[in-house]
């Protein structure tokens, strides 16, 4: 609910319009509506206003005006998070990035890309593909999310096993401070002085300042690609191979982990080739210099067969490795032909506790009546639960937050994390605790005050409010308007 | 302003491990003398020395291995404070090779560390100088490496997470254990390469890899080091994956190998499987060999950690200063040639290296003459980073005696990041006390 005033803000209409232009500012609250919430639809709240600024100036211009008015901003870009990270405070101004979406360079002989924020993650690969480059970092909604967004939450992907996150391939940021200055952090050589600022920057949920040019590397694409799929008849193995995997030596690419609820939804919808009686598949990538590849694909085949695989193939063209592909990155719109609604976990884990936590987290949502379908970044731990439920009926939404918060708990209790790569935002906010002291905390506040000391800036996020973890639980998954539209999956 | 209680600080930390008098002496950096150094032996003394030391307002300058302590600004004269030595707390604390990470107090010695890791078939993918007195926190803190960062990426790539007090005494962990985790801001990033100055590393959780197959250490001569740099950016675009990638300039050369005539080198490390090392390393030799490279030579594997020091040990290893400077990776070759040029028009010498990949070069510079002038010395530096300027980057006097450092600032103009750095210190050491006045911007 807004706390401005009609006649207020008709002027502030005009003043924002002044700085980017007709066409720039929403406040029509039917206009507004498509912005009151994220890819977790359960959390909304309405701005006043929605600007798309197309230059950092206008960015810096905005920022000031929001500060003169002590109004809140949040950055925005795809909105395909799945933490509420970039919902705007009730009232307030979206910053939306989206028109400032251009490859403004690409150095090869640096290798390195220098974009605005809200360049499509895809589209960078496309403008770099065409001389043997690509950007590493994969996040499955990568059709649709911005660089952006992905600099906010430190996103990953499968491949990012191998290739890091987020913050391992930015370099530099130029940046509207939450007071409207214009900052470099970092830069475009590989080492900056003094502190990492770039490297606090990234994953800060957009609290910390409006990046709005972004100096990222990019990568030799690899000479060679294999992915060997595996089948299990029960979960332990699947886990055990995984294990097994790293226990050789082996680095793949990504090791990714299917379950058999996740299996059938997913041949029910597009028929990628998973057999539908396993118990789990993984699907694991390698990836680099041709000579060597069969060596090390035989070696994955073989950790698997020991660990009890029933069945083990790699691909045997580009097609029926795009067809596996398919089959992982659409497990979540698949879900939706089996249950009318789900809620995504997001928990982060030591490798070696996979087979007990796996246990757990069914015994968790079984207990609450649930069903639960798991596809997973299993090579690095970072666990993708996803709570099946019916939103009309009575009751199961509660159990659903309740289970939910019973798995960041487990996750907690193993030396894991409460987020891999979707974010705090605002439905994680009072989990922290489970993880971090209050003196943890204190200084991350302590951080954020020395960037954006009024709050004003994407305020309410990363840190809990008073409320214990008891009272407050995260909410459940509704589709995303993209999502139902198939335009992008999560992951 | 209070003495120090050292009567406090042995209740602490037991008597014998507060040091006084002539015992400082290998704690005196740029002629400054501490007024003790202390070594607790565990995480609640430190934390007890901390919140001594802030409530009496000592400076407290943090001390792992001392192979970066000459790093920075000179220490205020008025108030050297006290060394908080982390030698004691060396023990590995965790290790499980099935998560591929590990864990170790902040005094461990990176070399004792990688003995640990390499017993169950992993290591730590970080190479920092001098690796028997290195210390991880040390390492963490200074923000240092070596050659193989070319492929495995530095400090900040490879830390999850670290228990830190903050400069109130508070215990803090930053990160995690996991290899991914976005939880809270990234902490773990603020305190690599902050040189002690927002809160003292007491454990550091890394991940880790398999140890490769093989590796190996090749080298490859160049008439001409334009050639050579020429050769790094073929490399570069080529389809072989490197782990290091080195560019040395005659005189850089000639520490790895004493016979080789004025020439440039191009040394190139590869890891993985056998017959994946063995293939790389003949497609370098058809690679760089239209463009003049010659006598592809196996390295001994010790040579890895002289890289580190081979512009500093050139020329007879009596340096006047040496510098890094950060600059565009392909530029590297020509602020090479630059900065010896200018060095040269100074009446000076120089030996320079490159990490190529990285577009960081470190250049030494020589007095013909012992005993020689200070002001050339100054007029060179301010060449170079000049240079480094120019090549997009900024350069940092890495080691200088006391006389030119007060003639030539250590750290580059950081900018407008440097005022919110300032901001970030005022925030987490409000007392100013963690090595104060040494870093950039004045921090």
């Amino acid at each position: 609910m807004s706390t401005v005033t009609a006649a207020h803000k008709h002027v502030l209409r005009q003043e924002l319009e002044a700085i980017v232009g007709r066409g720039g500012v929403l406040s029509d609250p039917d206009e507004l509506l498509v912005y009151e919430s994220d890819g977790l639809t359960m959390f909304r709240a309405l701005a006043d206003f929605v600007v798309f600024p197309t230059s950092v100036e206008h960015v810096s211009a905005i920022v000031k005006l929001a500060n003169r008015e002590s109004m809140p901003f949040v950055a925005r870009g795809a909105g395909t998070g799945l933490s509420g990270g970039c919902l705007p405070s009730e009232g307030g101004i979206v910053i939306s990035l989206m028109r400032m979406n251009r490859v403004l360079e690409v150095d090869y002989d640096n290798q390195i890309a220098v974009v605005e924020p809200g360049l499509v993650n895809l589209h960078l690969s496309w403008a770099v593909e065409p001389r043997g480059y690509y950007y590493a970092p994969d996040p499955s909604s990568q059709q649709a999310c911005t660089i952006g967004g992905n600099i906010a939450n430190n996103s990953g992907g499968p491949h990012t096993l191998k290739y890091g996150v987020t913050t391992n391939h930015v370099l530099g940021l130029e940046v509207v401070m939450p007071d409207g200055e214009i900052v470099w952090l970092g830069g475009r050589t590989r080492d900056a002085q003094g502190y990492d600022l770039a490297g606090v920057f990234v994953g800060s949920e957009g609290t910390f300042g409006i990046a709005t040019k972004v100096v990222v590397r990019i990568l030799k694409k690899p000479q060679a690609v294999k992915t060997v799929l595996a089948v299990f008849d029960a979960v332990p193995k699947a886990s055990a191979a995984v294990s097994a995997i790293i226990a050789r030596g082996l680095v793949p690419a990504a090791v990714e982990m299917i379950d058999q609820l996740t299996i059938q939804a997913v041949e029910d919808a597009f028929g990628c080739g998973y057999p539908r009686d396993a118990a789990a598949a993984l699907l694991v990538e390698l990836d680099g210099l041709r000579v060597g590849m069969e060596i090390q694909a035989e070696r994955i085949v073989q950790a698997c067969r020991d660990a009890g695989a029933r069945e083990v193939r790699t691909a045997r063209d580009e097609a029926e490795r795009a067809l596996l592909w398919k089959g992982r990155k659409s497990a979540f719109g698949a879900y939706g032909r089996i249950s009318p609604a789900y809620m995504v976990m997001d928990g982060v884990i030591p490798r070696t506790k996979l087979p007990y936590v796996l246990e757990r987290v069914n015994e968790i949502v079984a207990a609450h009546g649930l069903r639960v379908g798991n596809v997973f970044h299993a090579g690095d731990g970072n666990l993708h639960p996803n709570i099946l439920y019916d939103p009309r009926k009575p009751g199961e939404e509660a159990r659903v937050v309740e289970a939910g918060a019973e798995i960041m708990k487990l996750c907690a209790e193993v030396g894991g994390s409460i987020s891999g790569e979707h974010g705090i935002g605002l439905e994680k906010a009072d989990f922290m605790p489970l993880i971090f002291s209050a003196a943890d905390l204190a200084l991350m506040q302590r951080l954020k005050n020395a960037f954006n000391p009024t709050g004003l800036c994407n305020p309410g996020k990363v840190f809990p409010t008073k409320k214990s973890c008891v009272e407050v639980g995260p909410v459940a998954y509704r589709p995303h308007p993209i999502e139902e539209k198939g335009l992008a999956q999560r992951f | 302003m209070e003495a120090v209680p050292l009567d406090k600080l042995r209740a602490i930390v037991g008597p014998a491990h507060v040091l006084s008098g002539v015992d400082l002496s290998p704690y005196v950096v740029d002629g400054r003398t501490p007024e003790t150094a202390v070594f607790p032996g565990s995480l609640d003394e430190v934390r007890a020395v901390v919140e001594l030391a802030a409530g009496a307002a000592i400076p407290i300058v943090t001390w792992g291995g001392g192979t970066a302590a000459s790093v920075g600004t000179p220490i205020a004269p008025d108030r050297p404070g006290m060394v908080l030595g982390l030698g004691r707390m060396n023990r590995l604390v965790e290790h499980e090779p099935g998560d591929l990470t590990a864990t170790a107090e902040a005094g461990m010695a990176v070399a004792a560390f990688q003995t640990a890791l390499r017993a169950r078939g992993q290591w730590l993918s970080l190479d920092p100088p001098d690796p028997e007195r290195a210390t991880l926190g040390g390492v963490m803190a200074a923000n240092a490496a070596g050659p193989r960062r070319h492929l495995y990426g530095g400090a900040r790539d490879l830390v999850i997470g670290m228990t830190v007090i903050a400069a109130d005494g508070s215990v803090v962990r930053a990160g995690g254990k996991v290899v991914k985790n976005v939880a809270g801001y990234d902490l773990p990033k603020l305190f690599v390469g902050s040189y002690g100055t927002l809160a003292v590393i007491v454990d550091v959780t890394v991940k880790l890899r398999p140890l490769p197959e093989e590796e190996r250490l090749v080298s490859l001569r160049f008439e001409r080091l334009k050639d050579a740099a020429t050769a790094t950016r073929a490399l570069m675009a080529s389809d072989l994956i490197p782990n290091a990638l080195e560019l040395l300039d005659p005189d850089a050369a000639r520490v790895l190998d004493p016979s080789l005539p004025a020439h440039a080198m191009l040394v190139v490390g590869f890891d993985g499987l056998t017959e994946q090392v063995q293939w790389q390393c003949d497609e370098l030799a058809s690679l760089v060999g239209p463009l003049g490279g010659a006598g592809l030579k196996l390295l001994p594997p010790e040579t890895w950690d002289r890289l580190g020091s081979v512009v500093a040990a050139a020329l007879g290893g009596m340096p006047a200063a040496v510098m890094r400077l950060s600059v565009m990776p392909a530029q590297a070759g020509e602020v090479m040639e630059q900065a010896a040029l200018a060095a040269r028009a100074r009446g000076l010498l120089t030996a320079c290296a490159a990490h190529a990949g990285l577009g960081v070069v470190r250049t030494a510079l020589f007095s013909p003459r012992e005993g020689g002038e200070i002001a050339p010395v100054a007029a060179a530096l301010a060449d170079w980073r000049a240079i480094a300027r120019g090549a997009g980057g900024h350069a940092v006097l890495e080691w200088a005696p006391l006389a030119v450092k007060s003639q030539v600032p250590v750290w580059d103009d950081a900018g407008a990041a440097g005022r919110i750095m300032q901001r970030i210190k005022a925030q987490l050491d409000p007392q100013n006390l963690l090595n104060p006045g040494r870093f950039v911007a004045g921090i």
